[in-house]
């Protein structure tokens, strides 16, 4: 059968563990794990592809992907339900004369070839799904094609002290690629890659194909088929991004991006314009109620709660409870958590669905300048009364 | 048992007021993110009804857009699903006086359709519903019609569209329309089972004698002359009659009842489902104080707020005071601003310092866009 040509089609790596998240991954894909109160992160890059018309977007699953394939579905929240393209789960499947998991990200891609190849198109993005971030790729897709790229890598700036902790680009003032370092110790410029890149798919094919037959390679694409690409002498360009990204790869990071959705200006703007909005798959919860017992001070508090305590510069996700006399500081309370009276949770990660019973303690306060250490609790469990979750504890 | 439903769009339309002016009694938005069609909708879905007809007359422009195909419903099916039956769609009666009349014009959709019962229910009485029940006490009676009733709501003073008074066995045996019925009586909820054939025999003969209002022209005389068996189903659940402004504004506020609440939406089995918008969680900032108030998704609150319902994208500016006021999806109500009992409807705006009151019995409506 004959498709109907895509100038641009999108693949996206969600198959990762995701290792550094702990309990958070534990039955989770990490691009499942939920953010901000009503999103998972596979929101972000899905709803930023919809936002750049890009409507043709296959998800390469691996690790724990139930969760996921049901939050995707037919792609309908991110109005990729399309009947040409659209969303579509790419799970490894068994072949005639090989069958394996993904070895590595170019692996991955390598395997859904034929995928790809229905859809004849000039340009592939390859997207990571742990990523918090609003971008419009439509804008660096042109910018690709003026430059005539063979490969296009989204860059942004970091601080020159944290540039030997990313794969860095090093380019000429037209911006394109000549060199690149993975971590390098001392760095030349702090041009750290996004994992973000838009390939011409018929050298990016070429160079899969290649990558598979060398019994040596890693099949990662920033350790192996960008060096190649590069070191052949291909057209390569950095396009430079200035918005907000942040990596939620570590529990550090997960909570300090939940963080930065708060106060007045808050530093990553979630808010947006009808067709620059981050979709989600929304369930049917009724309004939040919030009693005259409640106190809250800086915070974001999603639908279907029902809030009676104390709730200070924290994240409250769809359909929790918070008693009275309860107190949240500082944390991020996952879906459908209910915390009981007297409980206080502080400088934590709440998993979906956990019970915190009366008077237990989650977390601790920290002195200002003290290294803050976060308390996180798995999916799904109870706290006991009057239980102690200590501070930095993984439970 | 195979059960159809047809919701009426329409019907009080007039009784609302500016509330009503702009849009159908089926789209008025209540509990910060529904619309009141929300409960007759998912009702019919929750119990297992996938063929569901509603019937417009006017103003439904903001209906259509907000139930759509009918997905948030899981409507869109390949057989049955969601239809409209618009004035338009027989090309007489277009604009129909009453219920059997809006049945009329809905005749073709009966007639193709392959159900033995239909489930008729309006738009005004809000409850979360199994209607298996309902449809279950319908057949085993052996009654041409069953009511859906309610207790307590009767008290001499509300009009009642069907007033029922029952014998000691339960057995209907007086009839009133039209009527501020008293205590001994019990109240209609606008919910009625029949057999579809039987109905649409019943609607031709009606309609031939120029009769037009289901309860006034139909049911009521055709049981007093004994034509027509009447059984009663009591709903014990939650149910509000928002049938105008008053009774809009006190069900609203009756939210901030746990148990209204809980009979609302408490029931997993009963959920509510609505149009989805993406809509980010509310932020609630230093200074806001938000007391015993119903909050949506996706306001900017950094005001004080005592017993409100929030839409969808309010926003409360800072040293704002609001007190016993509903305010609708993406109203800006901006700083140092004081109201209480006042309804302000989608997109209005109040200026900064803006001060107005209503009264209980009187809440002040703005209406759609205006500036207060």
């Amino acid at each position: 059968m004959n498709f109907q040509k895509k100038h641009c089609v999108a693949m996206l790596l969600a198959g990762g563990q995701g290792s550094r998240l702990m309990v958070l991954t534990e039955n989770t894909a990490k691009p499942a794990v939920p953010f901000g109160g009503k999103y998972r992160i596979i929101d972000f890059p899905l709803s930023n592809c919809v936002n750049s018309g890009i409507d043709t977007v296959g998800i390469l699953t691996q690790y724990q992907p139930l969760e996921l394939n049901e939050y995707i579905g037919n792609g309908q929240p991110w109005h990729l339900n399309r009947s040409h393209g659209g969303v579509q789960v790419l799970p490894p499947y068994a072949k005639s004369n090989k069958s394996e998991w993904y070895k590595g990200t170019a692996n991955a891609i390598y395997q859904n070839i034929p995928f790809i190849e229905r859809y004849d198109p000039d340009n592939v993005l390859i997207l990571s799904g742990d990523h918090i971030y609003k971008m419009d790729y439509a804008a660096m897709l042109k910018e690709h094609i003026k430059n005539d790229a063979d490969c296009t890598i989204a860059v942004r700036t970091v601080p020159i002290e944290e540039a030997s902790r990313f794969g860095i680009m090093n380019t000429n003032p037209d911006g394109s690629i000549y060199e690149f370092e993975e971590k390098p110790k001392v760095p030349k410029s702090t041009n750290a890659s996004m994992g973000i890149y838009i390939f011409k798919w018929s050298i990016l094919k070429q160079y899969l194909i290649a990558d598979e037959e060398d019994p040596n390679s890693d099949n990662d694409f920033g350790k192996n088929v960008i060096p190649a690409i590069l070191n052949a002498g291909h057209r390569l360009f950095a396009y430079e991004f200035q918005g907000y990204w942040k990596d939620v790869g570590t529990i550090n990071s997960l909570w300090e991006a939940n963080m930065e959705l708060l106060g007045e200006e808050p530093e990553f703007n979630i808010y947006g314009e009808p067709g620059k909005r981050i979709y989600a798959r929304n369930y049917a919860m009724p309004s939040t109620f919030m009693s005259k017992k409640a106190k809250t001070d800086n915070c974001f508090i999603a639908e279907g709660c029902e809030i009676y305590g104390n709730v200070t510069h924290s994240i409250i996700s769809t359909g929790c409870t918070v008693a009275e006399g309860a107190v949240v500081e500082d944390s991020v309370i996952m879906p459908n958590v209910v915390i009981e009276s007297g409980a206080i949770v502080r400088h934590a990660i709440v998993g979906e669905d956990c019970h915190i019973c009366a008077n237990a303690v989650v977390g601790g306060a920290f002195a200002e300048g003290v290294a803050k250490e976060i308390s996180v609790i798995g999916k799904n469990k109870t706290i006991e009364v009057n239980r102690c979750i200590k501070p930095g504890e993984i439970y | 048992m195979t059960t159809m439903g047809i919701i009426f769009a329409n019907i009080y339309d007039g009784s609302l007021g500016d509330l009503t002016n702009k849009r159908t009694m089926a789209s008025l938005p209540y509990a910060g993110r529904y619309r009141q069609v929300d409960f007759s909708l998912s009702n019919m879905t929750n119990s297992g009804i996938r063929h569901i007809g509603i019937i417009t007359k006017n103003n439904y422009q903001s209906l259509m857009n907000h139930i759509g195909s009918g997905q948030e419903w899981d409507l869109e099916l390949m057989e049955g699903g969601l239809e409209y039956l618009t004035p338009f769609s027989t090309g007489k009666n277009s604009h129909y006086r009453g219920k059997l009349e809006a049945l009329h014009t809905a005749m073709n959709f009966l007639e193709y359709s392959k159900e033995e019962y239909v489930i008729l229910a309006d738009s005004g009485v809000l409850c979360a519903m199994d209607f298996r029940p309902v449809i279950e006490a319908h057949i085993a009676s052996g009654a041409d019609v069953t009511v859906v009733v309610k207790e307590g709501i009767s008290n001499g003073e509300k009009q009642l569209d069907l007033a029922v008074r029952e014998d000691a066995e339960g057995k209907a045996v007086e009839l009133l329309c039209d009527y501020c019925a008293g205590e001994e009586y019990i109240a209609g909820m606008g919910i009625f089972v029949t057999g579809r054939e039987y109905l649409m025999e019943q609607v031709k003969k009606a309609i031939g004698r120029t009769c037009y209002r289901l309860e006034r022209d139909w049911l009521v005389p055709e049981f007093r002359g004994g034509n027509l068996k009447v059984n009663t189903y009591h709903f014990e659940g939650v149910a509000l009659y928002n049938e105008s402004t008053l009774e809009f504004f006190n069900n609203s506020m009756a939210l901030l009842d746990p148990e209204i609440r809980k009979g609302l939406f408490g029931n997993p089995d009963l959920t509510v489902y609505t149009k989805v918008r993406d809509e980010v969680p509310s932020y609630y900032g230093e200074d806001a104080k938000i007391d015993d108030c119903i909050v949506a998704d996706g306001c900017k609150l950094e005001g004080e707020a005592k017993r409100c319902i929030l839409f969808r994208g309010v926003q409360l500016g800072k040293d704002a005071e609001i007190n016993d006021c509903i305010i609708m999806q993406d109203t800006v109500i901006g700083e140092g601003a004081e109201l209480s009992y006042v309804i302000l409807d989608k997109d209005v705006t109040v200026p900064a310092g803006t001060k107005f009151r209503g009264t209980k019995n009187h809440p002040y409506v703005v209406k759609r866009g205006e500036t207060l």
